[in-house]
């Protein structure tokens, strides 16, 4: 029963190993392709104060606007004179920081949620049915822009918000997990030993969700950049001086004709980095998971 | 002898499916059980699919709680499930599982599992827990390089082997078996059941056991209770209770029990529709099924009470009393 | 079947009051609705005069109560900027936004499901790769970039199409192709998972044991069996509509719904985002209920059950 809806950790079933060897031999360049285009990204992050050629808000009134291949400004200037490839920088810091950020929250947040519903039943667990029901019923972003409407943007509100992003779905997957675990599986032999609910779910069932939630996370991570640089380049989203992927998408597409580098090196990290993960997610859920599209 | 357990009137319910507007439809799973399981002795519960027999079996270690009557461990009642007082009870009774791969963690080395109640209850830690492991894996037939295995790596018989060691880290003093072999093939069968009446015998463990297997049932256990729809309708000494069936609806099972030499040729098959918990029949509810049963049947639920000499559920064995008791 | 359809308006209606409790909360802790509702500059004596009528200094669950009450008489408050009915502002809207979403749905079911269909009975063929990678793209282009680039080849360098405004259909073909474009890479390929799913049924090999043509194993079995899953994903694409019409709508200065919440949110009129809020999410709910229900026709595991469930 379980075999069905658990992800097989160490297994080494036949069909699997068979599909693992597929995968290795005829997917690999594309996803080193990916991996090392999102290990990139990562270090760019962390190390963004050090690559940084120029400050982000510093202009340079002789450099405005100045081309791609421009010596000192590698990938241009905007219309105010700073660089871009300074503020390009900044900005794969501030989105990573905000997607990484909002996915942990979110994924803690709703496996937490989850587990609880499938501990206590009863109305803990209508309750949070009902809220995954909202939560799926209206547009992520039309909540957002209504939450910022009222609240005014702030950094941390963003966070916050983009936090919320997808829990219902882990919710949805621990609960509908840690059911079927208890119902006849390991965590209720486990549960009539005489654990108490904090071993059950962190030792237990914890480690064995844990591909399904990866995966999910891997799904959750795109959209969340997507979302974020979306309210961003619409102006509601991080806002000036501190700079995003989508911001300087919105910069740059008042100088679309005139100056099109301004948002071409953003848009193409966004495109990149979401392509890159979509990939690798897609080769872990097979890898690791084939009980779910 | 007072009995180390007893469970009086209990009733198990469950809801059949779920309604907008008012109660939600259900179906008695175990419908009003009397039992007394004595200390020291293998008490086998028998009957067919849907009767109630893992219901019954849930009930008497506390797993659930039942919709009406009570259970009673030791003279006290049974504490709440899920309650710290429930959890230390864990360490005198437990549960051995049908199917050993869906009871194992899949993640965890059977080692670590097997420790896992000495670590839940905090009794031994390190070396010593090791050394208890060691033990528990030798006295079940497990060998030591297996510890460090995952339950994928084991044949069905090891890991009901790796579960009924787990069961037994904590000495308990009662062991329900659900079906404990039906899960395996059958040439490992027997040894599995040997080997949970040689522990049976070492530790003094009492036993409740599951099964549909009659002749093991018969083999094992010191005394039986035969179930029907939620309702024991007959209970004794297994010697008896096989040798002299009494209730219409036990002699058909007994009569199903393959015997050297004689072939099924006497067998009594049952007629009409399987037991289904959801529609129950009024009176006696083997009555449609019965041989004997005439129109009284159908309209009285018989008790479960002493026929000469032996407990059963049945009007007609009610009617034989005043011939043999003159 | 009756029960089904019930129980699920009953979860529809619980979810749009969880919508109202959900702007009640967040109009609260963001200030006093009186100043939120008129403005900050609203005079004195409209202040006083909003809080008595609407009984801000009662309890909290009594004016909870005035605000469903509110809502049920469609009385929105006033938009502080055109100084309108809330409620009217939004409603003018709304046909230029069915104007692009429609399409861009039509677009999305006829052009994703039929290739996604056709990419899992030929799998591993070109086609099938072509479409796993179309798709792939198709859902990772955010559609502000996607925009930008149409712009920049169809308005700027070709010249061939206006990059904003609505003023003729023309305007109108970037902005559904915009929007259409993910929800295609996504339907495709979802279809493509829920057919292959369907084809390795054991059904499937029972119908063609019996020596159907594939066609009618296709036509008669798979297809309406892969429908379910797909039915249920239509539901989720048009709330991805909606929030994709906000950022299509600014790009193209196309007056609809999705640019009102941006410029409505940008300037603070909280009256009108709170409207937009609940009309948007009863659109929501409504189409989901849709779903629910044809999920429940086509669904012979729960049409079969008449009574019981
Ligand atoms: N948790 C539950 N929820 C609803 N119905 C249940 C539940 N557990 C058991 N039942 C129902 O109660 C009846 C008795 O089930 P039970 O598992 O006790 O039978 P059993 O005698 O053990 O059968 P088997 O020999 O097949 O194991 C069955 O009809 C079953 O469908
Ligand atoms: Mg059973």
């Amino acid at each position: 029963m379980t075999d069905t809806t658990l992800p097989e950790g160490t297994g080494t079933s036949p069909v699997k190993a068979g599909m693992v060897r597929r995968l290795r031999t005829s997917m690999p360049l594309v996803i080193w392709c990916a991996v090392g285009w999102l290990a990139a990204m990562v270090l760019t992050a962390i190390f963004a104060d050090l690559l940084r050629p120029h400050e982000i808000t510093a202009m340079s009134l002789t450099q405005r606007m100045a081309p791609m291949g421009t010596p000192g400004y590698w990938l241009g200037t905007d219309d105010l004179g700073r660089d871009v490839l300074s503020r390009l920088i900044q900005s794969i810091r501030v989105s990573l920081v905000i997607a990484f950020g909002a996915t942990i929250i979110s994924a803690v947040f709703g496996t937490t949620l989850g587990f609880l519903a499938a501990q206590f039943r009863g109305w803990v667990e209508n309750l949070v049915m009902a809220l995954a029901d909202f939560q799926a019923a209206l547009p992520f972003m039309i909540m957002s822009l209504a939450v910022l409407a009222f609240f005014g943007t702030s950094m941390v509100l963003l966070v916050g918000l983009m936090g919320f992003y997808g829990w219902e779905r882990y919710a949805r997957i621990a609960r509908g997990l840690a059911i079927s675990a208890s119902a006849q599986g390991y965590a209720g032999a486990v549960v009539q030993l005489g654990a108490k609910p904090s071993r059950v779910y962190l030792r237990h069932i914890l480690p064995n969700v844990a591909s399904t939630l990866i995966v999910s996370m891997t799904l959750t991570f795109p959209e969340i950049i997507l979302m974020e640089s979306g309210l961003s380049f619409l102006g509601l989203g991080v806002q000036p001086p501190q700079t995003s992927l989508g911001n300087m998408v919105g910069f740059g597409r008042e100088y679309l004709t005139r100056a099109p580098w301004i948002m071409l090196a953003p848009s193409v990290v966004i495109v990149l980095t979401t392509l890159s993960i979509s990939l690798l997610g897609d080769w872990l859920r097979d890898r690791l998971d084939p009980t779910i599209r | 002898m007072t009995p180390i357990l007893e469970a009086r009137g209990l009733v198990q319910q469950y809801a059949t499916g779920r309604s907008l507007f008012g109660k939600p439809p259900s179906m008695r799973a175990v419908d009003g059980v009397d039992l007394a399981v004595r200390e020291g002795e293998i008490l086998g519960i028998v009957g067919e699919s849907g009767s109630g027999k893992s219901t019954l079996g849930r009930m008497l270690l506390g797993l659930e709680t039942p919709f009406a009557g009570e259970v009673r461990w030791r003279g006290q009642p049974m504490p709440a499930p899920r309650t710290d007082m429930w959890r230390r009870l864990r360490a005198q009774m437990q549960l051995i599982f049908q199917d050993p791969l869906a009871a194992l963690d899949r993640r965890m080395t059977i080692a670590a599992q097997i420790a896992e109640p000495l670590e839940i209850h905090g009794l031994m830690k390190g070396a010593e827990a090791a050394e208890r492991v060691a033990e528990l894996m030798a006295r079940v037939g497990l060998r030591p390089d297996q510890a460090d295995r995952y339950p994928h790596e084991l044949s069905g018989g090891q890991r009901q082997r790796v579960v009924i060691s787990r069961a037994l880290a904590m000495r308990p003093k009662f062991l329900v078996c659900d079906e404990p072999v039906s899960a395996l093939d059958v040439s490992i069968q027997a040894q599995v059941v040997n080997l949970l009446r040689d522990l049976q015998e070492q530790e003094g463990l009492t036993m409740v056991f599951i099964s549909h297997d009659l002749k093991v049932v018969h083999n094992i256990c010191n005394r039986v209770a035969v179930m029907y729809l939620g309702r024991v309708v007959e209970e004794g000494p297994s010697g008896e209770v096989f040798g002299d069936p009494r209730h219409p609806y036990t002699r058909a099972l007994v009569s199903s029990i393959p015997k050297a030499g004689r072939g099924l040729t006497d067998r009594i098959i049952l007629q009409g529709e399987p037991p289904n918990p959801a529609m129950r029949p009024p009176g006696c509810a083997f009555h449609p099924r019965c041989a004997i049963a005439d129109a009284a049947c159908a309209g009285e639920i018989p008790e479960l009470s002493g026929h000469r000499g032996r407990l059963t559920a049945c009007l007609k064995q009610r009617a034989i009393i005043p011939a043999t008791a003159a | 079947m009756l029960n089904f359809i019930l129980s699920r308006m009953a979860r529809a209606v619980m979810t749009l009051v969880m919508v109202m409790s959900f702007a009640f909360i967040v109009m609260r802790l963001s200030g006093d609705p009186a100043t939120i509702l008129l403005g900050p500059d609203a005079p004195q004596d409209a202040i006083d005069a909003f809080r008595a009528r609407w009984g801000l200094d009662d309890p909290l669950w009594k004016q909870y109560l005035a605000y469903i009450a509110q809502i049920f008489t469609f009385d929105f408050g006033i938009s502080m900027r055109d100084q309108m009915p809330a409620l009217d502002i939004v409603l003018e809207r709304i046909p230029a936004t069915l104007a692009i979403t429609l399409p861009a749905m039509i677009l999305k079911l006829g052009i994703g499901i039929p290739a996604g269909v056709y990419a899992a009975l030929h799998r591993e063929s070109i086609a099938d790769r072509g479409v796993i990678t179309l798709s792939i793209f198709g859902f990772t282009i955010p559609s502000f970039v996607l925009a930008l680039v149409l712009v920049l080849i169809f308005s700027v360098q070709l010249g061939w199409l206006p990059s904003g405004g609505q003023d003729s259909w023309q305007h109108a073909i970037l902005p559904i192709v915009t929007l259409s474009v993910g929800g295609i890479g996504i339907m495709a390929r979802f279809s493509r998972s829920a057919m292959i799913e369907v084809l390795g049924q054991p059904y499937i090999r029972t119908a063609m044991a019996k020596g159907l043509s594939w066609r009618d194993v296709v036509w008669k079995h798979a297809l309406p069996n892969a429908s379910v899953p797909i039915v249920t994903l239509v539901g989720f694409m048009v709330g991805a509509l909606i929030a994709g019409a906000a950022v299509v709508e600014s790009i193209f200065s196309w007056p609809g719904v999705g640019r009102l919440i941006v410029s409505s949110v940008a300037n603070r009129d909280l009256a009108v985002v709170q409207c937009l809020l609940l009309v948007i999410a009863s659109s929501m709910v409504a189409a989901n209920l849709l779903v629910d229900i044809a999920y429940g026709l086509l669904d012979p595991r729960l049409r079969s059950k008449r009574s019981a469930h």
